[in-house]
């Protein structure tokens, strides 16, 4: 039986072989700079200035954040699918509220999408998204007036949101960013005792990263000591200190993947757009001119 | 005696812990969670589809069989309970999976035929529903690739090595994920027929 394992595994990856060939080469997600990301070459910077101040004010004034990007195709895949993978990246929205709104051009194709944020879906359900994109843009972009297209649905969007229906809309308390707690997040109550005990898998991680398995030896004294002080028994600290010098490879192995945990990189120009963690889950519309 | 108890029980939650028990439980909670939201979904488009049918027959009553199949394939879905266990059972999944793709189908075919009726095409309601049908489409799509992934990531965890092993203690098996329904109906080229009248199909004819 044993031998099986690796043949059974080896299936397991073939059957998702398909998943992966399905993603061949994708357009790459842009890097966010600004709400308003053209890559197309369309919008001159007069128009371009205006659409971002209009956006800048929504998000004052709503605490929405909306951001615009035009490129010339989604292909080979479609906007929606390019347009989830580009909402996962970008963040767009607060973390928790949610309300982020990502306005997608993909102008060879003559296509155009409104993806609209978890928080926002009630004020802008997705029929509502479906009549900006039928109403507001595609007449303008038929006549090649796409700046005008694009502040028109920003302003139907803000009226959208400020609208009767904003009672789902969460009312403008994160202007700045400020992160709601997460309702489903991480960050619960937890016991005392489990920051205690995080500290020290960080620590023991920390230790045998520095040095060895000394260090996770180490660690396992501080541990074994600490089960003392609590139990009061040697066998407790006996088991704290196993558990310690274990927990310390553990945490190496995952501080591999570890790496990638904060998403607060906006070092790069004092101007830069970023995210504030919002979640998509597909809602809005795409049409097309 | 209570603290060797208590010692050998400690002992057994370390190795547990360091063999990927909590790395399971994490992934099999994300993968519940998961698959709730397809559930959400596949809900939303059910509670669709009634107002749907309504506003294409005030316009298109002579559709009777594109419509019947739309409301017999919702009462397929909503005879199957879809409870969060059906994940951990491959038939039962299977079924589940078929009876929703084949209300999709059905579901596709309405909106197709709705092409047919420039009245029907122009009325807001319709064009609503036409909306928040292409946009929960569009999340099914989104939920079951998220599915997909989480439930990739917590058959890894309990294939992969050391957590095989406390996998196999536990007696955890991997869960069933998203297949291609007919992937024989994909992979052939589709037939186009240029003959059929557009604006009059024959309501008895079958389909496909």
């Amino acid at each position: 039986m044993r031998c099986a394992w690796p043949g059974l595994l080896g299936l397991f990856w073939l059957a998702l072989l398909p998943l992966f060939a399905t993603a061949a080469e994708p357009v790459a997600v842009p890097r966010l700079e600004a709400r308003v990301t053209d890559r197309t070459g369309t919008l001159d910077t007069g128009n371009r200035q205006r659409l971002e101040i209009l956006l800048e004010a929504v998000e004052r004034d709503r605490g929405a954040q909306i951001a615009v990007l035009l490129l010339p195709t989604t292909q080979p895949e479609t906007i929606e699918q390019f347009s989830i993978r580009l909402a996962e990246a970008w963040k767009i929205g607060h973390k928790g509220a949610d309300n982020g709104i990502i306005i997608i051009v993909a102008k060879n194709d003559r296509k155009m999408r409104i993806e609209v944020g978890y928080g926002l879906e009630g004020a802008i359900p997705d029929a509502v998204a479906k009549r900006i994109v039928a109403e507001r843009m595609a007449p303008r972009f038929k006549q090649g007036d796409f700046a005008g297209g694009l502040i028109d649905a920003a302003e139907a969007i803000e009226q959208a949101i400020a609208g009767p229906a904003a009672g789902g809309a969460p009312p403008a308390e994160t202007p700045t960013g400020i992160p709601v707690v997460s309702p489903d997040g991480m960050g619960g109550e937890h016991p005392d005792w489990m920051t205690w005990l995080f500290m020290l898998v960080v620590g023991a991680g920390i230790l045998r990263l520095m040095l060895g398995v000394a260090g996770s030896l180490l660690a396992a004294g501080i541990g074994g000591w600490l089960g003392f002080m609590v139990f009061g028994s040697l066998l407790g600290a006996g088991g704290a200190a196993l558990l310690i010098f274990l927990l310390s490879f553990v945490n190496l192995l995952s501080g591999g993947r570890g790496g990638g945990g904060g998403g607060f990189s906006s070092s790069s120009s004092d101007s830069g757009f970023s995210g504030g963690g919002g979640s998509f889950g597909g809602g809005g519309a795409s049409g097309d001119w | 005696m209570r603290m060797r108890l208590l010692a050998v029980l400690t002992f057994a939650a370390t190795l547990l812990s360091g063999c990927g028990y909590n790395q399971i439980q994490i992934n099999d909670e994300a993968v519940n969670a998961a698959w709730s939201e397809v559930l959400n979904q596949y809900k939303r488009r059910a509670d669709l589809i009634p107002n749907l049918v309504s506003v294409v027959q005030g316009y298109a009553s002579h559709e009777k069989e594109v419509l019947t199949r739309v409301t017999e394939a919702r009462a397929n879905v909503a005879g199957i309970k879809a409870t969060p266990e059906l994940v951990n059972d491959p038939a039962a999944f299977a079924k589940f999976q078929k009876a929703q793709g084949d209300l999709g189908g059905a579901l596709s075919r309405l909106l197709a035929v709705a092409e047919n009726y420039p009245q029907l095409k122009a009325d807001t309601n319709f064009r609503d529903l036409q909306a928040q049908v292409e946009g929960t489409e569009n999340r099914i799509t989104v939920a079951r690739n998220r599915y997909i992934k989480s439930v990739q990531e917590y058959n890894v965890s309990v294939r992969t090595f050391p957590n095989s092993l406390t996998a196999s203690v536990m007696g955890w098996q991997t869960k069933a994920n998203f297949t291609v329904e007919d992937e024989k109906a994909i992979s052939a080229p589709p037939a186009i027929k240029f003959d059929t009248p557009a604006a009059k199909p024959a309501p008895s004819a079958p389909s496909y």
